[in-house]
């Protein structure tokens, strides 16, 4: 993600996203951003495609490889660094960092 | 050429009817065997029953039978591209998904079963294998009944099989790549191959292993309604090369055919792949193809895409160009005669620095034809220094023949060099007597015309497709001077 000013949002209660399970919430520019727990480990990607933009972070989630699979066109995208596994999109797709504080899930978004 | 001598000669060269393409295809390539022996036919129409029994009966491992279920639910949820050519003429309910004619995949050519040895006696391929190749597969309905690669090659490990042997023989690699370049749910059509494929090729070329001589298969289809699926994945490693050819043909029936595979090519650093296909299947056939490759480092990949026959073919070639230095060239052409609609082109993107392509598109019209020319070309953010050429040429050689164009340009970088061009001609009177008056009669004019227009294309093909190229496009020529 970029430098610059960055702000952290609340996504819910570390109990509602436990492993396996996702999250959609929208940033304070109107962004909506997919929230994933893998195993554990939490990462946070946006939600959008970068072959043609459709929406991704409602796609298919396998939690034990850490991916999420873009609903339109079947391409493979990588929680943990953004990138795509398979074609059709080449381009990696934007991340933003995850914590847990005093038991909230907490997104920092620019 | 389809016009007998005494009836043309009744009629004035103005007003002879234009010979459609493959004229002789009927006795050539249209005859078809008895279907008495086959070991299994689906019925027809496509269910989830039908997707689990080719996997059943395939005995494939889970994760495949869990790849096709999926794929026939994406394929399910679809709507039919409403693009292109008419895709709502295709009945899919009156289709038969799985045909297997023999029992067994023959490495010795003498223990295929008669009636196909006949087939493919007929159609030339032992003498090709003989002749130029390193090595050749053959694919009679839904699976492949012969294959077989030079030994040396096997040596040097080599990998050039079916893609079901594959899939029992080297299940990790096939894995490894699988689906990675065209994933199931990328188009209604490859997830219909995803949910029924069946044969095609597997080829791994090791590092720095160079196949001389080109790898080739060879298609046919034989049943009425019968879809063939096949799935070819090519691997070449780091510094290898391979050249890979495909031709296809059918019987001419009344009722139509589908054919719609999938292939994958990966070529790794500093590899190259050239993939060569002459597409003739008889005019009952629809052709829809998804073929896209990846080109790592200073790799090279190469796409020589001849469409001849078909219905309608639907097919557009493309390479994403990953790796810096990357080179990608796709050289089309497309011959629509009577009743044909071929819909060809290629897409290329550019997605590293210093990435270069051509696109070199020909394409002939006559008696009604039609030939649409779509191609992409992408040059993304991040990829400067990139270079591309893309030029479109059309032939018309009637009134009444149609060619369209539909080029996409997206450039998301300054740095860049591209070029565009496209020419659409019709073979002239002028054009005509200036070949007269050097010697030549009208019809010898337009061949050569015709000739010296896909010849650039021809050149880049093994000698004996070019002359079979030129051969079939000179028989269609015949007459054809309205």
């Amino acid at each position: 993600m970029t430098e610059g000013t960055k702000q952290q949002i609340d996504v819910c209660a570390a109990s509602e996203l436990p492993n396996g399970e996702t999250r959609l919430v929208e940033a304070p520019d109107g962004a909506k951003i997919g929230v994933f727990n893998c195993d554990g480990s939490l990462y946070a990607i946006e939600d959008r495609c970068s072959h043609d933009d459709g929406p991704l972070a409602e796609g298919p989630f396998d939690a034990d490889a850490c991916t999420v699979e873009c609903p339109r066109h079947g391409s493979l995208f990588d929680l943990t660094s953004g990138r795509p596994k398979t074609l059709p999109a080449y381009q990696p797709v934007t991340t933003y960092p995850v914590t847990i504080v005093d038991d909230t899930v907490k997104l920092e978004v620019p | 050429m389809a016009i007998p001598e005494t009836a043309a000669a009744e009629r004035p060269a103005e007003e002879r009817d234009l010979a459609g393409i493959n004229a002789d295809y009927k006795e050539k390539f249209g005859f078809h065997d008895p279907e008495s022996g086959y070991a299994y036919k689906s019925p027809k129409g496509l269910s989830r029953e039908v997707v689990e029994s080719i996997s059943e009966y395939k005995d494939e491992p889970q994760w495949m039978r869990d790849f096709r279920i999926k794929a026939y639910e994406h394929f399910e949820s679809r709507p039919t591209p409403q693009w292109g050519g008419n895709l709502n003429q295709i009945d899919f309910d009156n289709i038969h998904y799985f045909v297997r004619a023999s029992d067994k995949n023959s490495r010795d050519w003498s223990e295929v079963p008669e009636d196909i040895k006949n087939t493919f006696d007929r159609l030339g391929i032992p003498e090709a294998e003989r002749k130029f190749l390193s090595g050749v597969g053959a694919q009679y309905e839904s699976e492949v009944v012969y294959h077989q690669v030079n030994e040396k090659l096997e040596e040097q490990g080599v990998i050039f099989t079916d893609m079901d042997t594959a899939l029992r023989e080297h299940e990790d690699l096939v894995r490894e790549y699988w689906a990675t370049i065209i994933p199931p749910n990328d188009n209604k059509l490859a997830a219909l191959n995803s949910a029924v494929w069946s044969g095609g090729s597997f080829v791994y070329v090791p590092a720095g292993v160079s196949v001389a001589m080109p790898l080739q298969a060879y298609f046919r289809i034989n049943t009425e309604n019968m879809g063939q699926f096949e799935r070819t994945l090519i691997i070449a490693e780091e510094g290898s090369d391979v050249h890979y050819i495909e031709g296809c043909t059918a019987p001419t029936y009344s009722t139509d055919s589908l054919h719609s595979a999938v292939v994958e090519i990966v070529a790794k650093k500093s590899a190259r792949v050239r993939y060569t296909t002459v597409q003739n299947w008889s005019q009952n056939v629809f052709n829809l193809v998804t073929k896209r490759a990846v080109a790592h480092e200073d790799a090279t990949m190469e796409w020589v895409d001849c469409n001849l026959g078909s219905k309608l073919t639907m097919k557009y070639p493309s390479i994403y160009l990953l790796g810096e230095r990357a080179h990608g060239e796709i050289l089309s052409i497309a011959f629509a005669g009577e009743g044909q609609h071929q819909d060809a082109g290629g897409k290329i993107i550019h997605a590293a620095p210093k990435t270069t392509s051509s696109i070199f598109s020909k394409s002939i019209s006559k008696d009604k034809g039609r030939t649409s020319y779509r191609g992409l070309l992408e040059i993304a953010k991040g990829a400067s220094e990139s270079k591309s050429k893309v030029v479109c040429d059309a032939l018309l050689l009637d009134e009444e023949s149609r060619s369209d164009t539909y080029p996409t340009i997206r450039i998301s970088e300054d740095d860049v060099d591209v070029g565009h061009e496209a020419t659409v001609s019709k073979v002239g009177e002028e054009q005509i007597f200036y070949l007269q008056s050097r010697g030549l009669d009208e019809e010898e004019a337009s061949k050569m015309i015709v000739n010296g227009f896909i010849e650039p294309i021809t050149k880049e093909l093994p000698m004996e497709y070019a002359v079979e190229l030129n051969r079939l496009i000179e028989l269609q020529m015949e007459g054809s001077i309205g």
